[in-house]
């Protein structure tokens, strides 16, 4: 037990966000529902950003804004960088869903599998 | 007379800005400031080809912060021939479909986003730029298909964007990842840094993820099931196809360089890509030999040739590459010309079964003869481009299993070619001949011409891209043509005796395709067998 104790605190962050970036593609592999699979690509997105927030992260760095010393300051590059990648990630799931409406009022269903064989007729 | 270089990423927003500036115009100067803008950012992206070919490298620093730290912009030997064909071929389809319906305003904008997209991936030399800008472009593609927002044309693109957007998930993890390990992005750094690791084990799973994603951009094997529905869609308009095909699927095949390079003092997996690149190629023409619709044969025909692409540029000796970097401007060309003219064949005689449709070059000689030559282009006929890129890519091998998979994939093209060609022939079910629109003979005719010129100067075509001089007499040899002609009565032969035997079986593969699930787990086992090879030979 006192392993299995110390595994669990050992974990930092960024295994926690690679482990739900697994989580999230697992969801797209399994899900029938689209409105589950945009939700695991979007739960994978944003395990992604997480990963790439931790990037290089020092115990006891501040954050890089004006009144911290400069060897006090964290790596300003990810927090810039992921600032882009969420506005992404934000518009191309809106336009996943406004796609899906379409779909949806179109085909009437919402399963994957359902809609190829409505596709087919 | 000399035109100053303009700096790059004035260049890379050049095609948003004047389509956000003209969409402001009234209709009646619309299409002339449009066109005289298409023609000055072709002239401006000849002007950076002619100076990186003979003068030097260009190399830029936004906003003047220093190396690793400023987003780099940079255009060399490599990516200044694909931002000449970008716009080139930008400017080509515009010109081509001025009069069509479907090219509204804000049609011609998304269009002209797109373009600045592609040459924002070609000049970037920053690992996360080349990751935002690829976005941008994925958002813009699928805009452009389901634009007419007919027929299933909206699944197809929600199909895309969720695809593409699971690649690109993998490749931002795989950014990060490398970020985490050397603490640089920029391209030319990243290699340095890599080079000087002491593990280089260290690097396999960012590679594997950021390769993941680039192999779905290009279309390798498993992951080819956006690309027919991207680029085949039945309501796309016949330039977006064109344009797809020409170019979008070629920045996944021009990472895959790039990138390879980066890593490869680290990893070296072209054993991989060369195996990967012919079974796409193979995969692909099955899949086209089964095809009904006429634009869906010519998109699983650019699985066979992107995949062909990839052989070439794996294989390992310079001709092969260069041979193979060439075939991307033919393909370029002829499937270009392909897509427009079937875009055109198809709004004639209103249906896309190739069954349905004939006498093509007795109703429409003009279109009828440029398809003709885009058939002869990409099939390798003697004097036509083709010819040029396949003789490099099999001079990079003699005699061993390789030469006899090329035989193979020549084979395949020729025979599903000739089922696109019966089209051609037979008397036309309407005996009205249509008024052409000037712009659309001209720019068909244009390509044609381009195909042909680049088959009869096959080597100084190559020598004038890419500075690589190969003789390329061996391609107008006897034994050449003498095969080819052979290849092609054999390909008649199989395609009347065999292939319209068995169309039960060719309908059983014609309804194969595949669920977004299905893909993400293709995804995901390519993931894993890439990973696994990384692991196994570094």
């Amino acid at each position: 037990m006192a392993s299995v104790a110390e595994f669990i605190t050992g974990l930092t962050v960024s295994d926690l966000a690679v482990a739900l970036f697994f989580t999230g593609l697992y969801g797209a592999m399994t899900q029938r529902n689209i409105i589950k699979t945009i939700m695991s690509v979007g739960i994978m997105d944003v395990a992604a950003i997480t990963f790439f927030m931790t990037a290089n992260f020092q115990e006891g760095s501040r954050s890089p804004i004006s009144g911290t010393a400069v060897e006090q300051m964290a790596d300003p590059v990810p927090q810039a960088l992921m600032i882009t990648a969420i506005v992404i990630g934000v518009s191309v799931v809106a336009m996943c869903l406004a796609m899906y409406m379409r779909v949806v009022y179109r085909y009437g269903t919402a399963d994957w599998k359902i809609l190829i064989r409505r596709l087919e007729d | 007379m000399t035109i100053p270089l303009i700096p790059l990423h004035v260049f890379v927003f050049l095609p948003v800005i004047i389509g956000a500036v003209t969409y402001f115009l009234p209709t009646r100067w619309y299409h002339a400031v449009m066109l005289l803008g298409n023609l000055a950012v072709s002239v401006l992206a000849v002007n950076i080809f002619i100076h990186v070919r003979w003068t030097a490298d260009i190399i830029q620093f936004v906003a003047f912060w220093p190396e690793t730290v400023a987003i780099k912009l940079a255009a060399d030997s490599l990516s200044a021939p694909m931002v000449m064909l970008t716009a080139c071929f930008f400017s080509c389809t515009y010109l081509f479909s001025t009069r069509a319906a479907y090219m509204d305003k804000t049609f011609i904008f998304i269009f002209l986003m797109l373009e600045g997209a592609l040459f924002g991936v070609f000049l970037s030399g920053d690992l996360f730029n080349i990751y935002v800008i690829m976005e941008l472009g994925m958002i813009a593609v699928a805009i452009l298909i389901m634009y007419k927002q007919d027929k299933q044309s909206v699944y197809d693109a929600m199909l895309y964007i969720m695809m593409n957007f699971i690649a690109m998930a993998f490749m931002m993890l795989g950014i990060a990842y490398i970020y985490r390990i050397t603490g640089v992005l920029d391209l030319a750094v990243l290699e340095q840094r890599i080079s000087e690791l002491s593990n280089p084990r260290s690097v396999i799973i960012p590679y594997a993820m950021i390769m993941t994603a680039v192999s779905l951009k290009a279309a390798l094997l498993p992951l080819f099931g956006w690309l027919p529905r991207a680029h085949g869609a039945p309501s796309a308009p016949a330039i977006v196809s064109a344009v797809l095909s020409g170019i979008q699927v070629k920045v996944g095949v021009y990472l895959l360089i790039r990138l390879n390079t980066v890593f490869s003092p680290a990893i070296d997996a072209s054993m991989f890509f060369l195996i990967l690149g012919f079974l796409t190629s193979v995969a692909g023409f099955l899949l086209a030999i089964a095809q009904k619709d006429i634009k869906l044969i010519l998109a699983y025909h650019t699985v066979s040739q992107v995949g062909l692409i990839v052989m070439g540029l794996h294989m390992g000796t310079e001709v092969a590459f260069w041979g193979g970097m060439y075939h991307i401007i033919n393909h370029a060309l002829f499937k270009g010309l392909l897509f427009l003219s079937a875009g055109i064949i198809i709004e004639e005689y209103g249906t896309r079964s190739y069954s349905e449709i004939r006498g093509v070059l007795r109703r429409m000689p003009i279109i009828g003869i440029a398809t003709l030559a885009g058939v002869l282009g990409i099939t390798g006929a003697p004097f036509f481009n083709g010819s040029i890129s396949k003789y490099f890519i099999t001079a990079g091998v003699q005699g061993n299993l390789a030469e006899i998979g090329l035989y193979l994939i020549n084979f395949g093209t020729i025979l599903s070619f000739v089922k696109y060609s019966t089209i051609l022939f037979g008397t036309p079910t309407l005996k009205k001949s249509p008024k052409m629109d000037p712009y659309v003979s001209g720019i068909s005719l244009l390509f044609g011409a381009a195909i042909l010129v680049g088959g009869i100067f096959g080597s100084q075509a190559v020598s004038l891209m890419y500075g690589s001089q190969y003789s390329a007499q061996g391609a107008l040899g006897f034994q050449k043509i003498l095969t080819f002609f052979l290849t092609l009565a054999i390909g008649v032969g199989m395609y009347y005796m065999v292939v319209q035997k068995i169309g039960g079986v060719l309908a059983g593969v014609r309804i194969f395709k595949f669920s977004f699930n299905q893909v993400t787990v293709f995804i995901t086992l390519f993931f894993v067998s890439l990973l696994g090879f990384a692991y196994f030979t570094v």
